[in-house]
């Protein structure tokens, strides 16, 4: 380093063998010299850093104003907690409520129910919907789609109604009663996915066809509107509060 | 004019400005070549972020800092249900591999073999029948976390605006679980699965165009048998899995990186 430059030069006393006195680094050039790595990596890492801020700055990307908070530690450790919980729930029920094996599949008798599990009663329902599949007076009543394509198309339009959801709805509001509207077409779109599953059991369900295809879609409707108008009545007293603490941190747009 | 770069990092003019010893210099140089290609000052920004992490009090949270009383905390549990559904398939993921072993994906036989398996799982096998169930019922659970998880996500808005890839990409693997759900419910092959894999059947046959295909492709022709019960199998426990985690990792790793949306 610059202290060694200016020392005189040594070598020219001495056999050569044994390295004299003044080139041999005493315990405290060793430790300077090592802390000295550690102080150089330092550096290096401070230029590297400012390196990236400059090329931050010069760059043409925005930052957007969208507040998020992060994962870890906050979400994940919140979550083991519950999760922990309910990962023994399962480990309880699974002991003391065992699936049922019914009878071995014969193809030759149609059983009186046909279900698919829970999840998919919903699928079933739409399929289930050839009653409403419309007849065309100029083909003499003739359907312009199968019954079942008709059911199979009823689930791509559900789907895809669910997947266009956040291209239609932008903005900053988060809470049901900011948007009154979507709220209520979430709880519609809740509910009909209950009476449509009922669709599926229809069988399982005393009330006639036509009053339950009805049901199916008037109950969403009317709960829609229900719920407009609570969302529309909280609003008042809500907004005062939220303007006060929470649109002074993210404007609304 | 010369070709050489003279801004202000311009790494090697700066170590020859330094003027140091052969065992910095190498240092140095290893340093700054690992440094340029995997680098380093980020990870090095890890340790030092996990380290003030450890030694210090937990940063406030997004409703303390905030001030947003407990209105958050109320609507907390509502917030695991991705966690959660991750831990449910994980849990399934285990037994299914244990499940696996014994199970034989074949309709041979009356009743077929694969029903027999499932007897002899359930009968014969040590904790077989507690297996069985612990595997339906995390997929169970799964299922429903999955649903009440997409119904969180919508009412807290937490979908909008940077976050519609991942709104899709949930779509996607809610999808894929019903899949996984219904490809598994058939491989018991008892009554209901049978009838259930005929509505599957009736569903492909009625898509125009690609119905017939689609049918041959996932169920191994129009009327149910062994080809059918392979099928499943196999995208039960080796297409699925694959799909489906890689899905989960890209879904949480842009939630990782998005932040959780927030709450209020």
């Amino acid at each position: 380093m610059s202290d060694e430059e200016t020392k005189p030069d040594v070598q020219s006393g001495g056999s050569g063998a044994v390295a004299p006195d003044d080139e041999t680094p005493s315990w405290m050039e060793r430790k300077t010299r090592s802390t000295g790595l550690s102080r150089l990596t330092y550096e290096y890492f401070e230029r590297a850093r400012r390196e990236d801020q400059d090329l931050r700055t010069e760059s043409d990307y925005v930052e957007r104003d969208v507040l998020g908070f992060p994962t870890w530690p906050h979400e994940v450790i919140r979550n083991l907690a519950i999760t922990m919980f309910f990962s023994g729930v399962i480990l309880l029920i699974a002991a003391t409520v065992p699936p049922h094996l019914g009878a071995p599949a014969n193809p030759s008798k149609t059983p009186e129910v046909i279900l698919p599990d829970w999840y998919l009663y919903w699928s079933f329902g739409l399929l289930k919907l050839n009653p409403l599949n419309p007849g065309l007076e100029i083909l003499g009543g003739d359907k312009i789609i199968s019954d079942q394509l008709y059911g199979v198309l009823a689930n791509v339009v559900v789907v895809s109604a669910v997947a266009v959801v956040p291209f239609l709805n932008k903005g900053s509001a988060r809470r049901p009663v900011e948007q009154p509207f979507w709220a209520a077409i979430g709880v519609g779109g809740f509910v009909f996915s209950i009476t449509i599953a009922a669709i599926a059991v229809q069988n399982l369900i005393p009330l006639s066809l036509a009053l339950q295809l009805n049901l199916a879609f008037v109950l969403p409707i009317v709960s829609g509107i229900i719920t407009y108008a609570v969302l529309k009545t909280m609003r008042e007293g809500y907004m005062y509060d939220l303007n006060r603490r929470y649109y002074r941190l993210r404007p609304p747009k | 004019m010369s070709l050489e770069k003279k801004d202000e990092f311009d790494h090697n003019a700066w170590l020859k400005r330094k003027d140091l010893t052969p065992i910095e210099t190498t240092f140095l140089m290893s340093l700054i070549y690992l440094d340029q290609r995997l680098r380093i000052v980020d990870y090095l920004e890890v340790l030092e972020t996990l380290y003030y992490r450890v030694n210090l009090q937990m940063p406030k949270s997004h409703t303390e800092q905030y001030n947003l009383d407990n209105k958050f905390w109320y609507w907390y549990p509502l917030y695991s249900l991705g966690f959660f559904s991750i831990v449910a398939y994980i849990i399934a993921a285990a037994t299914g591999a244990l499940l696996g072993f014994y199970y034989t994906p074949s309709t041979a036989g009356d009743p077929s073999m694969a029903y027999n398996s499932v007897v002899a799982i359930t009968t014969d096998l040590n904790f077989g029948f507690y297996l069985r169930s612990l595997h339906r019922w995390s997929a169970q659970f799964m299922t429903a976390a999955v649903f009440l998880h997409m119904i969180r996500v919508y009412f807290t808005g937490a979908y909008k605006e940077p976050r519609e890839l991942n709104w899709i990409l949930g779509i996607v693997l809610i999808s894929l679980t019903l899949v996984f759900g219904y490809t598994g419910y058939l491989l018991p092959w008892n009554q209901l699965a049978f009838w259930a894999g005929q509505i599957g059947v009736e569903m492909a046959l009625a898509v125009p165009i690609v119905g017939e295909w689609g049918a041959q492709l996932v169920f191994g022709g129009f009327t149910l048998g062994e080809a059918t019960i392979v099928r499943m199998y196999i995208l039960h426990v080796f297409v699925l899995p694959f799909v489906v985690t890689a899905l989960i990792a890209l879904h949480v790793g842009i939630v990782w990186m998005q932040g959780i949306a927030e709450p209020h």
